[in-house]
């Protein structure tokens, strides 16, 4: 499959052999840091311990979301853990809401990947390894080996893209029920929920379908 | 009829809640009236008691606490809302896929470390860089709530455990922050309560819920059934922190 990439480390770190090191198991704690500033009053202030517990929050979602796309992937006798796998391990974990978004995200992503794939660029793809490059709002473009490297890769991602969107449809045989938490999460923690959720599963899509139903005070009005 | 010259102490905690905040730097147009309970003064007392047995004075605090938290959750749903409108503003605006605000390599590892995961398709690190910024923002965003209930301007490691407690969509967290934070400034419990008011102790530990945008059914359910807590649910972990002179029942 030209989608698949089995390769490990990031070229700018250290350490190249993915290993238990403490600051491997975490996302940088600038980036974080600076992501939570963004969600806060111009005169807040976050503790360090706040940020720390942020990142530990974040590699257990990581963790979460892959463990239940790599089960489904399993299941299906699939080797690739590709996007349409983490959006469906989202919704059926209970992150609906984020699926809106992130489809629209990944649809941008494949449709710049696209162009870029026919026009043979070698600078497209995934963003610099290093926290300091990974800063948002540079609007340079580095040609150091880590972008290379992404850029190869980002090439086939967006022709595996194509391929999927070709292939079938979106959701086009989820084995999951209309509930939102049709399968429960991991053990360390059984879930509770008062009332089952009245949408479907898949409510969300793109497409139009059948929208959440307004409820009064608490209806989706931010829906666009 | 809610007399004003009544000396009630529910009557000062609603007034804490005028106090006005700035506002949120990316959501500067959101009118932030942020409903504030004193840390060590929340009324509500330990014991149940049946809504109907109480005095013509208990109910009118009970009900004034009931709007003060519906208010509260209104607001908070509210910011909620905004919240999700300006990702999809956002990721409209994204032009630019080469530079993320998260490291793709490192999150490529933090994916691999688990050893059933063989191979990952290039867009899917790019996907979650995106998943786990919203996810950090709206995190922080659910802990400031509680930050800002209890009147201060630092974001602190309980008001993470607050939130995660809230929220049922964090509940794969729970073992990521200490029990003890959990029993901080009155996370989800009762906290110096006004021992000669009967309001029911178990409508009052769940006066921070707030209803999850796939339940809208909850929220309804919980706002239109003031005085009969039957559709709220306890946490077991909670259960297990709850003062040992009683038993919380619904």
């Amino acid at each position: 499959m030209p989608d698949s990439d089995n390769e490990s480390g990031g070229p700018s770190n250290a350490g190249e052999y993915a290993s238990a090191r403490e600051q491997d198991r975490f996302l940088p704690i600038a980036n974080v840091s600076r992501i939570m500033k963004r969600a806060l009053p111009a005169n807040a202030k976050i503790s360090k311990d706040a940020k720390e517990t942020v990142q530990e929050c974040v590699s257990e979602f990581i963790s979460f979301i892959t463990g239940e796309a790599s089960d489904k992937c399993q299941r299906e006798k699939r080797k690739t853990i590709n996007g349409d796998d983490l959006l469906w391990a989202m919704t059926t974990l209970g992150f609906e809401d984020y699926i809106d978004p992130l489809k629209l995200y990944l649809h941008k992503f494949r449709e710049l990947e696209g162009e870029k794939a026919i026009g043979a660029a070698g600078s497209g793809g995934g963003g610099a390894a290093s926290s300091g490059g990974s800063g948002s709002g540079s609007g340079s473009h580095h040609h150091q080996d880590a972008s290379r490297n992404n850029g190869g890769y980002g090439m086939y991602g967006g022709g595996g893209g194509m391929i999927m969107m070709m292939g079938q449809p979106m959701y086009g045989s989820p084995p999951a029920s209309s509930a939102g938490y049709a399968q429960p999460p991991p053990p360390h923690h059984h879930h509770h929920q008062m009332v089952m959720g009245g949408k479907g599963a898949y409510g969300h899509g793109g497409g139009g379908g059948g929208g959440p139903s307004p409820s009064s005070g608490y209806g989706r009005q931010d829906r666009l | 009829m809610e007399p004003s010259s009544q000396p009630q102490p529910a009557i000062g905690v609603v007034a804490g809640g005028s106090q006005v905040y700035p506002a949120y730097r990316p959501a500067a147009t959101v009118p932030t009236a942020p409903a504030v309970i004193p840390a060590g003064s929340q009324p509500a007392p330990s014991f149940p008691a049946n809504p109907d047995q109480l005095s013509a004075q208990h109910q009118l605090v009970y009900q004034q606490a009931q709007q003060f938290h519906q208010q509260l959750q209104q607001q908070q749903q509210r910011q909620l809302q905004q919240f999700w409108a300006e990702r999809l503003v956002d990721i409209e605006q994204t032009t630019d896929f080469k530079n993320h605000s998260l490291p793709l390599a490192r999150i490529k590892k933090i994916m691999k470390a688990d050893e059933d995961v063989r191979m990952i398709s290039a867009e899917a690190p790019v996907i979650f860089a995106k998943a786990c910024e919203i996810f950090i923002l709206e995190l922080t965003l659910r802990s400031w709530m509680h930050t800002e209930e209890n009147k201060r301007r630092t974001l602190q490691k309980n008001d993470i455990a607050a939130a995660i407690t809230r929220t049922d969509m964090y509940d794969f967290l729970v073992d990521i922050v200490p029990r003890d934070d959990l029993k901080e400034e009155g996370v989800g419990l009762p906290r110096a309560g006004l021992p000669p008011l009967g309001v029911p102790a178990d409508s009052y530990p769940y006066g921070y819920y707030v209803p999850q945008q796939q339940v809208p059914g909850a929220g309804i359910a919980y706002g239109g059934q003031q005085g009969h807590p039957g559709y709220l649910w306890q946490d077991p972990q909670e259960q297990q922190e709850e003062p040992p002179a009683e038993q919380q029942s619904d």
